[in-house]
């Protein structure tokens, strides 16, 4: 379905949108991050790329897999903790963050479900924003099988031309919020489609960088596992773990045990965010590690994203957002990593 | 989606032996399941122990599938979790999920001459093996065991040793001198060596500390073994067991999902991360 939405109906539409829990990029001391807005009128949807990606929404930081206490009976008792159910709405979306989730989506279903990720992951709906001009000078999303008008994972992709918004609704739970309020959505005429079909063109001369032949990078890095590449490319990363913690599509987590008292017990379950970029993270009790170095750990991190996610899901683990090359505090830039593989003499 | 994949399933210790003492001890615990459920195993998956409040481990189910009265688990105490089981008493409660990883293609040893070597802790998941063929008799060929520890206080089920030796042939070791030692004495795979199991029609399955293991596959391979012949267990920092936080892969392969048991056929061709 493709509509009209003018800038002044917008707010009109938003406040129809009321039962749903509603998150929009927000600023706060000059870094955006998604929020949950209470008044429907501050949603601005024109923003430089948020902090944090909507995945700490659908895969929050840290999460309650479940409550434990002592219990007379059998000794123990133990309860899931579901997340609440309420629809909930993301506004303002880069095609970039919602093909990660799309990504991401590989890992949490298979033979063992993720009840805790399908569960805000299926009542959340993404309404998703064309980059007009790119978000960040870092993006590379053509690169990687996306682009800034992407629609992959997106219920409703939103076109800003000046003083109106072209409308794309692409799956049923976007028409059911189109629908909520039909008077506030015109029909597209010719020249709006047009306006479109130029702004959306224009979009992808706007990126500026890219990784060439990205193709033959899979069956390279299978050849340079062995090679003292990784030794010299890791060499000035100080092990602070930003650029897996911002990255849309890394999945990893830990899962610990939080005890409020331990007589008699209780605590909680809980799944926190991890980093394979942090010694700790395959180490074992007796202190053998098969990654004891920073050079085999950002070979993790690029074979991940680069070969063993593309032989085992056809697609690269990353869609070149670029938060992880702006926010290296000491300039790894993935880019020029993957540049300088694909270059690499075997 | 009719089932939580993180929530444990209580179950009560009912049994605990101590298998070894001193510095670094272990225990075998038999456990029941406090409600009726479906849980049913392979040998050679593993499942994910809980210990309310400390955490989760995962252990390998040392019990055959043919025993249907409880699991069993032996545990060599180590860090939190693993302490935390070690003070436990007969009664007590605990989580378990799973069970997990691929096990053993045993279905496909039929008829065959099957040896067993392990090391310390690692005969855990052969004993699961071992007393399933051991209950199927007439579908394998020769059973062997080559089993081995620093000491002779460090060998875990002696007890049911002494009754193994009655049935199959079982070459143990130590791997230093000590009083009144009569079997070999070295490491396991110059017991290997030594007792030259034969290649003909066999499969052997080792389970051990991966230096051990490393040096049972080469004195394999020079008495003769194919790498199909040649299967052993991986075994990588574990935290959700299903193959999706991500810390326990080898190349593409998450070894708590697609493992923990490989050919040497499968193994050798994978990178060194384990
Ligand atoms: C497939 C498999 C089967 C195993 N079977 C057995 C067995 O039968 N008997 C036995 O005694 N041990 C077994 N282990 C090793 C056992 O899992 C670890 O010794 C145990 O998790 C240590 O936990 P901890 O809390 O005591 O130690 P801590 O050092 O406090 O570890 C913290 C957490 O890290 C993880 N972890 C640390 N080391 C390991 C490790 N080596 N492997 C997996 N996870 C780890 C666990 O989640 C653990 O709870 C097995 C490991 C794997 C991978
Ligand atoms: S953000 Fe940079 S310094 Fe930090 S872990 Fe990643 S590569 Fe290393
Ligand atoms: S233990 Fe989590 S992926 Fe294997």
């Amino acid at each position: 379905m493709e509509k009209i939405l003018t800038k002044k109906s917008f707010s009109k539409w938003v406040k129809k949108l009321e039962s749903y829990k509603i998150y929009a990029p927000v600023k706060n001391d000059d870094l955006w991050n998604y929020e949950i807005i209470d008044i429907p009128e501050s949603i601005q949807p024109d923003y430089p790329n948020t902090v944090l990606s909507p995945k700490k929404i659908i895969f929050p930081q840290r999460e309650i897999f479940l409550e434990f206490k002592a219990s007379n009976e059998e000794g123990l008792e133990v309860k899931e903790i579901l997340p609440e159910e309420r629809p909930a709405i993301i506004f303002g979306v880069r095609p970039c963050d919602a093909r990660a989730l799309t990504l991401t989506d590989n890992v949490f279903k298979g033979d063992f479900e993720d009840p805790y990720y399908w569960k805000r992951r299926n009542q959340t709906i993404l309404i998703g924003l064309t980059c007009n001009i790119p978000p960040s000078f870092d993006c590379f999303c053509l690169s990687v099988g996306g682009s800034p008008h992407s629609k992959d994972g997106l219920d409703i992709l939103m076109t800003d031309l000046e003083d109106k918004y072209y409308i794309e609704s692409l799956t049923k739970k976007g028409n059911q919020l189109i629908n909520l309020a039909k008077d506030c959505f015109e029909e597209p005429k010719v020249m709006d489609k047009k306006d479109l079909e130029k702004i959306q063109a224009n979009s992808e001369i706007q990126i500026k960088r890219q990784i060439k032949d990205i193709k033959k990078i899979p069956k390279k890095l299978k050849g340079m596992f062995d090679t003292p590449f990784w030794d010299k490319e890791s060499l000035s990363c100080i092990q602070c773990g930003i650029c897996t913690y911002l990255c849309p599509t890394c999945h990893c987590f830990d899962i610990n045990d939080e005890v409020a008292s331990s007589a008699p017990l209780k605590g909680k379950r809980v799944r926190t965010w991890d980093n394979c970029q942090f010694p700790d993270f395959t180490m074992h009790s007796s202190g053998h590690n098969p990654r004891p170095d920073k050079a085999s750990r950002l070979r993790q991190r690029i074979l991940h994203k680069f070969q063993y996610f593309v032989e085992l899901y056809e697609n690269f683990q990353c869609v070149g957002c670029g938060r992880c090359i702006s926010k290296c505090p000491v300039g790894i830039d993935i880019i020029e990593v993957l540049d300088k593989v694909r270059d690499y003499g075997l | 989606m009719d089932y939580n994949v993180y929530i444990p399933k209580l179950a009560k210790i009912i049994e605990i032996k101590e298998e070894v003492g001193g510095s670094r001890p272990i225990k075998s615990f038999r456990t029941h399941f406090i409600n009726k459920n479906d849980f049913s195993h392979r040998c050679g998956q593993s499942a994910m122990i809980s210990v309310l409040g400390k955490g989760e481990s995962m252990i390998s189910i040392s019990s055959s599938p043919l025993v249907k009265d409880y699991l069993q688990f032996s545990i060599l105490k180590m860090g939190r979790v693993t302490t935390a089981l070690h003070e436990m008493q007969v009664g007590n409660v605990i989580g378990i999920r799973g069970p997990y990883g691929n096990g053993f293609p045993i279905e496909e040893w039929k008829g065959k001459n099957l040896v067993f070597i392990g090391g310390g802790i690692g005969l855990a998941p052969i004993w699961s093996v071992l007393n399933t063929a051991l209950g199927k008799r007439e579908d394998y060929g020769d059973l062997i065991l080559i089993y081995g520890a620093r000491t002779s206080k460090d060998l875990v089920f002696n007890d049911e040793l002494k009754e193994l030796k009655k049935k199959i042939t079982v070459f143990l070791s130590v791997d230093v001198e000590e009083e009144g030692w009569k079997e070999f004495v070295g490491f396991v795979p110059q017991n290997v060596t030594d007792k030259k199991p034969s290649p003909k029609n066999s499969i052997t399955v080792t389970c051990g500390p991966p230096i051990m293991i490393k040096f049972v596959i080469k004195a394999l391979k020079d008495l003769g073994f194919e790498d199909e012949q040649i299967y052993t267990t991986v075994e990588n920092k574990m935290k959700c067991g299903i193959g999706k936080c991500g810390r326990c892969n080898i190349g593409k392969h998450y070894v708590c999902k697609d493992g923990p048991v490989y050919s040497w056929a499968q193994l050798k061709n994978l990178p060194q991360e384990y």
